[in-house]
């Protein structure tokens, strides 16, 4: 009999399991606690990659010419993933000019065209210190980007401390982006 | 004593049983659509090396797609990585260095099949164990089912009851 019990009981048991499993995941999702979107960079804690783009201003002289990362080297800086076609990227176009003026921000424009990127810089403000040009998007795939707007904020040793993929809201400046600035003493 | 109840009970064990193996085999099996969205200019000369791209283009996960590959989506991320596979090939980089790069950006996500590791060891196991555990209650509510049917009176039990009845009906039977 109670044998009978049991082999009864265990599919129950299994099912609750279960059923509490799911529960907990749809809770997290749907209280927000848990953005099935957002996946964690793999580059968070690693050295940001090796990353050399022409500039979109030419300066003229052969070293100016180019971009990168260890430009920026002894200080925090973001790392914005944009394009002149991406309407996120307009929509965080405030958040960023704010942003300009407790870090440096270095632009990366994914896949645009110079005249495109100038155009939508005026229209929208530049709040970037140097411009890269990513015309073939292969810097993205370098660094792991999904599509634009994406943002990596890196520490003065060049090492990703946060990634964000999609634009930049007062609600993500606020849980995210603004405590690790904080964490990074800028 | 296998009373009614019993019986329903064991009718539920083993369709509790059964959608649990259901659901062990739903888990096994991937269900896979063909379309493609290459196009012909991406396309490598030599067949060989193109047969190579194409095959690692299906394990690889277009990251902005639900659950397609990168052979499969029309996506613009999975065109360039498409590209970015073509060229690693035509530059003579192997199967798996390719694979290691991509993962190195992008993580395991970019593999449609999760590798098998302390962290998915669990996923990959589970189907099996749901198999598992919905034959080992199958058997176990088969085996009292035999059981039940065993348990039938024998002689002496019998005689026993014909008595009781016999004596009851005496006690209270029809008033004349």
């Amino acid at each position: 009999m109670s044998q009978m019990r049991l082999s009864f009981l265990l599919p129950l048991v299994a099912f609750g399991i279960l059923a509490l499993v799911g529960g907990m995941a749809l809770y997290g999702t749907l209280s927000g606690s848990r953005d099935p979107t957002q996946l964690p960079s793999v580059f968070v804690d690693k050295a940001a990659p090796q990353t050399n783009l022409p500039r979109l201003v030419q300066t003229g002289s052969a070293a100016g010419n180019n971009i990168s990362v260890t430009m920026f080297q002894g200080q925090p800086v973001l790392v914005n993933f944009f394009a002149s076609w991406c309407a996120p990227c307009r929509a965080e176009a405030p958040a960023l000019e704010m942003l300009s003026k407790r870090v440096a921000i270095l632009g990366i424009a994914y896949k645009d065209r110079a005249e495109d990127t100038t155009a939508f810089l005026q229209q929208y403000g530049n709040p970037f210190q140097a411009i890269g040009m990513d015309a073939d998007g292969r810097t993205g795939i370098e660094w792991g980007v999904y599509g634009v707007p994406e943002t990596y904020l890196l520490d003065a040793n060049g090492v990703v401390k946060l990634r964000h993929a999609g634009p930049l809201t007062r609600g993500v400046l606020e849980a995210t982006i603004f405590p690790a600035l904080e964490a990074l003493g800028s | 004593m296998m009373t009614t109840t019993a019986l329903w009970r064991n009718q539920i064990i083993i369709g509790l049983a059964l959608v649990n193996m259901a659901i062990g085999i739903l888990s096994i099996s991937t269900i896979s659509t063909p379309a493609h969205a290459i196009t012909a200019e991406e396309m490598l000369a030599n067949p060989e090396l193109e047969e190579r791209a194409r095959n690692l283009s299906k394990q690889l996960r277009c990251l902005v797609c639900q659950n397609q590959s990168i052979d499969d989506s029309d996506a613009d991320l999975a065109r360039d990585l498409r590209r970015e596979v073509r060229s690693q090939i035509s530059a003579g980089t192997s199967d798996d260095a390719i694979i290691d790069q991509l993962r190195a950006k992008y993580g395991d996500y970019v593999l449609l099949n999760p590798p098998l590791d302390q962290a998915t060891l669990f996923l990959w196991l589970a189907p099996l164990g749901f198999i598992l555990l919905g034959g080992a209650i199958v058997v176990m509510a088969r085996r009292q089912r035999g059981a039940a049917i065993a348990n039938e009176l024998d002689a002496a039990e019998r005689a026993r009851i014909e008595k009781m009845l016999a004596s009851r009906d005496s006690e209270n039977g029809p008033k004349t």
